[in-house]
C-alpha cells in the first residue's frame, strides 16, 4: 500500500509521511506506534484518514496519531490535530459523533478482597441503577431541570442539583464545564434527543468497570491521586448520548455549505470544517462545548448514582464504602488551548479525536493536589485485561499538543467479532477468569470482546516509551456492566 | 438484499444498491435497520419530507431522520416507500415510513456520516457506501 511506504520511520516509535507525499498535505502526518503497531494502522483506511487530517485549513504543526490507532470516518480514531486560533478552522469531522465521550476513576477506601464475595450484588445494584441502552430514558428526569443549565454547567450544574461533591468537580478535566458553551446554539432536535438521556450509560463501547490497582509503578505519583495496590476502584465510560449525536449531524450537515463558500478542497466530505472566526465556527464552538458540558454532567450523575447503589448493595457487609473521583478526561473534543508553534505561544484549537489530554506537572489547568505531579491519563483497556492510569508529561506538551492514546484501539470490525466470537461464551470465559459481566444487550457483547482489541500493554509501552505519559498504576478487572 | 455489510475497524460500514434513486434510500434505510433489529409488529406509519444541496446530503439526512424518529418514538421501522424529486436547486425526498415499537437487538448506530460517500450510476444501478457511527 502507498502509505504503509511512504511511512518513514524517524525513532523507534516515531514514524512519518513527509509533506508532498500528496499534494494537498500541508503538514506531516506523524505516527506513534512501534513495527506492530504501524504494521497494524497499515491495514485498514487509518493512513489515508490521518494524511486527510494534514490537509486541513490552517493545520499547524503535524497531523498526529497515537498508538491506539484505528480506522475512523474524517479524523482517524487516535487522531490529534491543531488549527490556528486565528486563522485555522474548526471541524466536526475532528471531534466525532460522541462529542465528550470520556472516561472517570473512581477511587474506594476498599480494598477489592472485601468485596470480591458480594461483587455479584453489587453489579446488579449498579446494572439495576443505571440504564445502558441508547434512548432509555434515566433515572434523573430533567422536566424540572432547565437542560439550558444542563449545557451550560457541565458537570458543575451536576454538582449544584445534589449529584456529587464540589471537590469532584476539581478533579475533572476544565472543571468539568467548557467556557465557550452556548445552550442557545444547541437545536431542538439535539434538545428532544437529550432530554431524557442524563444518567444513562449508552450503547456499544460504553461501560462501567470494576478493578483492582494490581501495580503501581510511580509510587509518588500513585500517592497524590489516592491509588495503591489491592484497592477498589471503578472506571466509567460514557458520552453526550443521542443530544452529541445529534449537534455533530446538525453541524456536518450545515458546513457542507460553507466549504462551498470557503472554497476548501477537502479530501472527504467529513472533514467539513468552518473558519474558527466566522459565526458558523463560533456555533460548532458553542454547540459542541454544551454537547461536551451535557457529557460532563452525565457522567457527574452516574458517578452519583453509583454511589448509592455500591452504598445499597454494601450496606452492613463490609465497612461504609465511599468512592472519591480521581480524575475525569475528555477524549472527544476540540478545545482551544495555548501549545508552542514554531518557537512561539500560539492559540490553537486542538482537535482530540480518540485521543486524551496529557498535560504536564505545573500547567495551570491542574488542579492545585496534582500540579505537582501532572495530569491522569486514563487509559481504559478491553474487559478481559488491564487498564492503565498514566501521568502526562512535558514531552507531550511539546510534541503532540499535550495529547495521549485513550484506549488499547480496535483492531476488529464489530461485524468480525460477532462473527469471530460468541457472546455467551465469551461471558462464560470472562467470568471463569473471575470477572462478573452484567450486559443490558448480551447480543452485542461480542462486538466488546478481548480479541477486538489491540494489546493495552504494547500501546502503554510506546507512550511511556515515547514519553508522552509515564505509567502510574495498572488495574485489572473484576466486573463490567456494558452498555 | 440490495445491501451487504463491509470492513470497517470501528465502525459500521454498508454497500447499498437499487435500481433507481428511490431504490438506493429505501435500501439504505432497511441496511441500518438491518443492523439495528426489527420491530415485532408493524403498527406506526410516519411521514418524512426533506430537502437538500445533493443528493449525496439527501441520503445522509434521510437516514439521520430515520434515526432522530427512532430514538424519540423508540420505534424500529422496516419498511419504506420513498419518492425523490430531482434538484432544482434542491432534491426533495417525500417517504413514509412503517415499523413499530421496538429495542435495539442488533449493533446499535449513533449517526450516519459523511465519510468517502458518492452516489454512483452505472449500468442502471445506483450504488453508495454509507459509514455509520457505531
Amino acid at each position: 500500500m502507498a502509505y504503509e511506504r511512504a511511512l518513514r520511520q524517524l525513532s523507534e516509535y516515531v514514524f512519518e509521511i513527509p509533506v508532498g507525499f500528496r499534494e494537498d498535505m500541508r503538514v506531516p502526518a506523524r505516527l506513534y506506534a512501534d513495527n506492530e503497531l504501524a504494521a497494524m494502522a497499515a491495514k485498514d483506511r487509518s493512513l489515508a484518514q490521518l494524511v486527510n487530517v494534514a490537509c486541513l485549513p490552517g493545520v499547524v504543526g503535524y497531523a498526529l496519531a497515537m498508538p491506539d490507532i484505528h480506522e475512523g470516518y474524517g479524523f482517524p480514531i487516535g487522531g490529534v490535530a491543531a488549527t490556528d486560533g486565528r486563522h485555522g478552522v474548526i471541524s466536526p469531522g475532528g471531534v466525532g459523533y460522541d462529542i465528550n465521550c470520556g472516561v472517570r476513576l473512581l477511587a474506594s477506601n476498599l480494598d477489592a478482597d472485601e468485596v470480591r464475595p458480594f461483587l455479584g450484588q453489587v453489579m446488579d445494584a449498579i446494572a439495576a441503577a443505571v440504564p445502558a441502552g441508547v434512548g432509555v430514558t434515566g433515572e434523573i428526569r430533567l422536566a424540572k431541570v432547565r437542560l439550558d443549565d444542563v449545557l451550560e454547567g457541565g458537570a458543575q450544574w451536576a454538582v449544584s442539583a445534589g449529584f456529587g461533591r464540589r471537590e469532584d468537580i476539581d478533579h475533572c478535566e476544565g472543571g468539568g464545564r467548557l467556557e465557550w458553551a452556548r445552550a442557545s446554539a444547541v437545536s431542538a432536535r439535539a434538545r428532544e434527543r437529550g432530554r431524557e438521556q442524563v444518567g444513562t450509560l449508552g450503547a456499544g463501547n460504553h461501560f462501567i468497570e470494576l478493578s483492582e490497582v494490581v501495580q503501581v509503578f510511580d509510587a509518588g505519583a500513585a500517592d497524590v491521586f489516592g491509588l495503591r495496590p489491592g484497592q477498589l476502584v471503578v472506571q466509567l465510560h460514557s458520552g453526550s448520548r443521542g443530544l452529541g449525536h445529534q449537534v455533530a449531524t446538525d453541524f456536518v450537515r450545515s458546513f457542507q455549505a460553507v466549504v462551498r463558500r470557503e472554497g476548501y478542497q477537502l479530501p472527504d466530505r467529513e472533514l467539513v470544517c468552518a473558519p474558527l472566526g466566522s459565526s458558523e465556527g463560533q456555533d460548532y464552538l458553542a454547540a459542541m462545548s454544551a454537547a461536551a458540558n451535557f457529557a460532563w454532567a452525565n457522567r457527574q450523575v452516574m458517578s452519583e448514582i453509583l454511589r448509592r447503589a455500591c452504598e445499597r448493595a454494601l450496606a452492613g457487609k463490609v465497612r461504609a464504602v465511599d468512592l472519591r473521583l480521581v480524575y475525569d478526561v475528555a477524549h472527544n473534543v476540540a478545545k482551544l488551548e495555548r501549545h508552542t508553534v514554531h518557537g512561539k505561544a500560539t492559540e490553537v484549537c486542538v482537535h482530540r479525536k480518540g485521543a486524551t489530554r496529557a498535560f504536564p506537572a505545573g500547567h495551570k489547568e491542574l488542579p492545585s493536589d496534582y500540579i505537582g505531579v501532572g495530569q491522569p491519563v486514563l487509559v481504559p483497556g478491553d474487559m478481559g485485561t488491564a487498564s492503565y492510569v498514566l501521568v502526562g508529561t512535558e514531552k507531550a506538551m511539546s510534541e503532540t499538543f499535550g495529547s495521549c492514546c485513550h484506549g488499547a484501539g480496535r483492531v476488529l470490525s464489530r461485524s468480525a467479532a460477532r462473527k469471530e466470537v460468541n457472546s455467551l461464551e465469551l461471558r462464560r470465559s470472562l467470568e471463569a477468569q473471575g470477572i462478573t459481566i452484567r450486559a443490558h444487550n448480551l447480543g452485542s457483547l461480542a462486538e466488546e470482546a478481548p480479541a477486538a482489541y489491540k494489546d493495552v500493554e504494547r500501546v502503554v509501552s510506546v507512550v511511556e516509551g515515547a514519553g508522552l505519559a509515564r505509567r502510574v498504576a495498572r488495574l485489572i478487572p473484576l466486573g463490567v456492566v456494558k452498555g | 438484499m440490495p445491501y451487504e455489510e463491509l470492513t470497517h475497524t470501528a465502525d459500521i460500514s454498508l454497500r447499498v444498491w437499487g435500481a433507481s434513486l428511490e431504490e438506493l434510500y429505501e435500501s439504505a434505510a432497511r441496511g441500518m435497520f438491518g443492523i439495528m433489529g426489527r420491530p415485532a409488529k408493524r403498527t406506526v406509519a410516519r411521514l418524512v419530507s426533506l430537502a437538500a444541496a445533493d443528493r449525496e446530503s439527501l441520503l445522509v439526512d434521510w437516514l439521520s431522520e430515520l434515526l432522530y424518529l427512532h430514538e424519540t418514538n423508540g420505534e424500529l421501522y422496516d419498511h419504506f416507500e420513498v419518492s425523490v424529486k430531482a434538484g432544482a436547486p434542491d432534491w426533495a425526498l417525500d417517504s413514509r415510513v412503517f415499523g413499530g415499537p421496538g429495542k435495539v437487538t442488533g449493533t446499535k448506530i449513533k449517526a450516519v456520516t459523511y465519510h468517502g460517500l458518492q452516489i454512483s450510476f452505472s449500468d442502471g444501478v445506483y450504488k453508495a457506501t454509507l459509514v455509520f457511527d457505531a
